[in-house]
This record gives C-alpha cells, structure tokens and sequence, in this order.
C-alpha cells in the first residue's frame, strides 16, 4: 500500500480527534522535553566549564586536601597548607607561581548606610590579580586595608564601587574594618573551575592584613598562615611531570602532618576538572534520562490505549478497507503509521519545550546556551520508536479483525 | 442439494459456487449454507432472494471472499476464493470484486473521490492515476461536483454513487451489492437500480440481494434461498415470454 496514502488516513483520524491526541502524546511530550532540558543544560554546563579552563586555566594545578569518607566536606576546607608549604612548592621545577587562597568570614559588608549580609571575602596574593583581568584600578596593596572586588560586587551597591570607594566590613566578632576598593576585576588567578561557575560578587583581599587563619607548622616550629587551598601555576607544556613533583611533595608537607590520615592530598590539573565534571554532569543526565524514559514509557502505554479504542471505534472503517483489497499488513501499516505520528508529534512538541526549558535553566545559572543536536537526533528517534512499539498491538489486533463483524458493526 | 443454473453455452462462468457448505460453531454446530452449487455466467444479473437467516448473507460473502466456505468450492473469475491466503484473498476482492453495501460502508474521513479510489491504493495505482480513474467514475454517476465532499455533506442516493462508483474502481468481474436500495427512499432506490441495469447492460456480472420482489425483478433471475439451501431458480421475463 502507497504509504502517502496511510499517512493520510492517520492524518485525518488524529485531526478527527484532536483534544484526545493532543493528551494522548503529553507522556511523551515530557519524557522528551525532560531528555532535551538535561542534555542541554548538561551540554551547556559543560562547554561553559571547558571554556573556561581552556582559556584562563591551562597551567593551573590545584593543591587541595579530599577526604575519603563522604560526610568530611568541612574537614576539605581545613586550613592545612602552611607558608613553609607555598614556599616549598615554589621551588619545584616549572612552577611559576604559587597562589594561597583563603577564606575571611565577614558578617558583613556596608557602604553609607547600605549593608549587604555575610559576604564571603577571599583571601590572596597580588599575583592572583593579573592585569589582563583589572576592569579598572589597580590590584591591592599587601600589608594595606585594600580590596580589589568582580563586576558583580561593583554593581551590588546602588551606588557603584570603583577604585577609591571605601567599605566598611562587619567581621563576625563585631570589629569594623575600613577598607578601600582599589580596582575592579573580572576575576582572579587560581580560582577553582567550579568557583567560576557561580557568578557572585566577591571581594578579594591581601593575605596581610586580613587572612588570620594560623597553625603551627610543624616544619618551621613556628606559627604560620595555612590555607585549605592552593593554586599553582605551572609550565602548561609540562603539567604531569609538575604535578607528579607536587604530589611527591605533599607526602612529606605541613599539610600531611596537619591533616586528617584519611583526607587525600591531591593535585588537580584543569583537565582533571573537566573530566571529573563531565562525569558528574553525564550522571545526572543519565538519572533524568532515566526518568525521561520512565515518561516515555507511561507515553506509550498512553498511545497503546488510545490506539486500541481507535482499532474499536474504526472496526467498520477496517472491515471496508478489508472489502476493497487492504490486506492484513495494510491495515496494520495504518494504525502503526497513526501511532508513529502520535509518537513524532511528541517528539516533535518534546524538543522545542526541552530547547526552551534548558535554555532558561542555561539564563538562570548564568552559563552560556549551547545545544546537544545529538540528543535531539536521539530524542526523535526514540519519540516515533515510542509511538510505534505502542502501535504494535492495536495495529495487530486491527490486522485481525474479520471483515463481515466489521461490516455489520454499528 | 445441487442445482445447477449456468447455462450449457456459458463455458466461463465468472462464478462458480460447487457444493459449499458452511457451518458455524456457535455452541453447537449452525450449518448456514449446506452443499449449495451454483454459477453465474459472464455478463448475468442475478438476484438472491430469501428471508433472514435463510443464508444468503452467507452466500454473498462466501462469493465476495470475505469467508471460507467449511466445505466445497468458490472460484471467481477462475481464483479458487477457497483455497487462496488470507493476502490473496484480499487481492481478490480488491481488483475481482466491488461491493455496494446498505449501508454504503465509506470512509467517513476520505472525500468522495478518495473513496472511489481507495482499492486501487490497494492494487498499488500511482495517486494521479487513481484520481483520474476515480473522477472518470464520478462523472459517471453524476457526482462530478461532489468529488471533494465527505460522506457526511452527501446524501444517501449520493453516498450509494459514491459506493457504486468505488465498486467499479479496480474494473471488477463481479458485483455484489447486498440490499443496495435498503437505506435510500423509494425515487432514489429507483435510480440506484436504473444505475444497475447500466451496468449489467454495459457487460458487467452483477450479483444483488435483496429481500423486496420488485428490486430482484430487476434482474434476469432470481435465487430463491431457503434454510441454507437453493429452492428454485426463477427466470425473469424469459419465463413468461416463454
């Protein structure tokens, strides 16, 4: 049989029957629609994340400590690495710098009679600023009450902050500090990829006067600043050797000995981040699809149903077909290519509604828009799969029917 | 109980029904037709007659390859309908066979002209042949303004044109029309059977059942089925004319 003219047939009894179809394929609107969000968003994420390190983070190798057991998270942000360790670490071959960063809680932060709460500042270097980075201004001034602040935290104020303005911190005992803003950033050396993603205003500030964090360290015998992290920019052309050097070194460090026995030290290349993040990314997307097929399913025990009243309803119209030569196999190519279209027009209302959910969870985590065509492909090929493995029996059983039933049939 | 009604001249018979039986299992066994013969030679117009029940229905779609008879032989236009495949058999009564039904039995979706032209889908025609044949078909009737028009916006003398004419679409040996006046009044029944002595003297075989006299009287001879089995064959005219 000419399957224009089966499609034909499928178009109009779906036209004939349009608030039932248009339910009908809801299941597999969404279970398509969910796919299409995650893949996106996952895809968007990702490109974002790659971006990223590609472009500023080449040579960078995070130090930081990870504990074995899952609950120890706060015991990751301990301030273990001393000074003696960031100098220890400069002196291996192909590091170029040695960025500390700590964290300086601060109640906090007003201007005039604007107060903004409990702004998280951290603490660094001046190499962290370099200057491709300052907007305007300079960085700050070590040993000096200066702040260098992002884009986002320049604009948080109803009044802008530029290179002059002065703030007042609320640090959580209660003491004010005084402090001038010299130079707007678009960010900082060093941070953490996963610090990028989150685009909220920040305030860096000098290590002296503010980071106060201090522990023996048990090399020097003396009390230093420790910091729970630290960046270290090395040669891009020779990160493993560097980073194998560094992990040799953190065995014997202040840190070790400062650390927990089961927190890990490690040292992380950007490349290393990219592929951890993509695995936690392509997990996630995995669950949703998970869940994408769980709708999918329901979308196809949805179009099975209302297939079979349809072989009911049309039982006359398949005894006629049947009186004028359709054999078994046309009539089952009918109600098969009927369920096919249910499951296309899914699919086909399923991608644009996931484009458009992804793209506004892309807009609120501020991440650049970027498209998984390959998912697309995929989630058509699965929505007219759907629909014509739900087709299959109605289609059979209107294969079945005997033409002179169907003939008398009212 | 054998009759048999071909006349010796007639050497092809487009219809050849040889000792057929058909029975149902319908909790015990229910013989509807029991060990019928009878051939309807080329260019005939035959009229079954008999009350319900009596197994005419039986014998129009044991003819029409809609069934299988339990015994016996029914070839058509030299297909044996009894021993071919259910996909045979299709194919059969798309291109051997038009039926007109009481009910007309259109797709309520498909326009006029689709309609007509839905067993030559089957048959595997090329759309613009298929809507040339159709409208050809149409025109014959006098439906050349409602060829786009849905079953539901025609009338019921329409709708049966629309019937005829998709009978005559794969350019049938036999029609079969079961009570094909049965649902249209007095005045359209009239120019429905008018439309029938067209065909029969245009050469067609015709095969129509009916239950009222002066429909069958329309054609050349009457079948008289009773009980599952042929009683008499009545020429029409020939009879009295001697």
């Amino acid at each position: 049989m000419d399957s224009r003219e089966s499609l034909r047939i499928a178009v109009r009894s779906i036209r004939a029957h349009k608030l039932r179809s248009a339910l009908t394929v809801i299941g597999v609107v969404i279970g398509i629609a969910s796919v299409i969000t995650f893949a996106t968003f996952g895809a968007s994420v990702q490109a974002e994340i790659v971006g990223d390190i590609g472009d500023s983070s080449a040579g960078n190798i995070y130090v930081f400590g990870t504990p074995e057991d899952e609950e120890g998270f706060d015991r990751a942000l301990q301030p273990v690495f001393t000074e003696s360790d960031v100098d220890a670490l400069r002196e291996i071959e192909g590091v170029e710098a040695v960025l500390p960063r700590g964290i300086i809680q601060v109640g906090s932060v007003r201007q005039g009679n604007e107060t903004l709460a409990r702004q998280q500042v951290t603490a660094t270097t001046p190499e962290s600023i370099t200057s491709d980075s300052v907007v305007s201004g300079r960085t700050f001034t070590p040993g000096e009450n200066e702040i260098v602040v992002n884009e986002r935290m320049a604009t948080a104020f109803s009044q802008n902050l530029t290179a002059g303005s002065t703030l007042t911190m609320v640090m959580p005992d209660g003491e004010e500090r005084e402090v001038t803003v010299t130079g707007v950033v678009t960010g900082t050396r060093g941070e953490l990829p996963v610090g990028q993603f989150a685009r909220q205003p920040r305030i860096f500030a000098p290590v002296d006067p503010f980071y106060e964090s201090v522990v023996e360290s048990p090399s020097a015998g003396v009390r230093q600043r420790a910091y729970p992290q630290v960046t270290v920019v090395a040669d891009p052309r020779r990160i493993p050797d560097t980073k194998a050097d560094i992990e040799a070194f953190l065995a014997e460090s202040d840190a070790r000995q400062l650390s927990a026995s089961d927190t890990e030290l490690v040292a992380r290349s950007g490349s290393d981040f990219v592929d951890s993040i993509s695995d936690v990314i392509e997990q996630i997307t995995r669950f949703v699809t998970g869940i994408g097929v769980i709708s999918l399913v329901v979308g196809a025990i949805g179009i099975a149903n209302v297939m079979l009243v349809s072989v009911t309803e049309r039982t006359r119209e398949i005894g006629i077909m049947k009186a004028v030569g359709a054999r078994n196999r046309d009539v089952m190519g009918v109600f098969l290519i009927e369920a096919g279209l249910l499951g296309t027009l899914g699919s086909v209302l399923g991608v644009p509604l996931g484009l458009l959910v992804g793209y506004g969870a892309t807009r609120y985590a501020d991440v650049g828009f970027a498209l998984a065509l390959d998912w697309m492909a995929l989630a058509v090929v699965v929505g007219i799969l759907v629909g014509v493995v739900a087709g299959l029996y109605p289609a059979w059983r209107a294969a079945r029917v005997d033409p002179i039933d169907a003939l008398r049939h009212e | 109980m054998s009759e048999s009604a071909g006349s010796p001249a007639d050497a092809d018979p487009t219809v050849v029904v040889d000792g057929v039986t058909k029975q149902y299992a319908a909790g015990t066994t229910v013989t509807a037709l029991d060990d019928v013969s009878l051939s309807l030679p080329r260019g005939s117009y035959t009229a079954i007659m008999g009350p319900s029940g009596s197994g005419k229905s039986t014998l129009l779609n044991l003819v029409g390859g809609l069934d299988t008879p339990s015994a016996g032989r029914v070839t058509v236009d030299g297909h044996d309908v009894s021993a071919e495949s259910e996909a045979e058999r299709a194919a059969i009564r798309g291109t051997e066979i038009g039926f007109v039904f009481q009910t007309f039995n259109l797709m309520p979706r498909l326009t006029a002209v689709e309609n007509v032209a839905l067993p030559l889908v089957f048959d595997g025609w090329s759309r613009e042949d298929r809507r040339r044949r159709a409208r050809e078909l149409l025109d014959d009737v006098g439906l050349a303004d409602r060829v786009d028009h849905v079953p539901a916006e025609l009338s019921g003398g329409q709708r049966q044109r629309v019937a005829i004419a998709r009978a005559l679409a794969p350019d049938p040996a036999l029609i079969l029309a079961d009570e094909p006046t049965g649902n249209v009044d007095t005045d359209t029944g009239a120019t429905i059977l008018d439309i029938f002595d067209d065909l029969h003297a245009a050469g067609n075989t015709i095969l129509l059942v009916t239950h009222e006299r002066h429909v069958a009287e329309r054609a050349e001879r009457i079948v008289h089925v009773e009980d599952g089995n042929v009683r008499t064959i009545e020429a029409v005219g020939e009879a009295t004319d001697g």
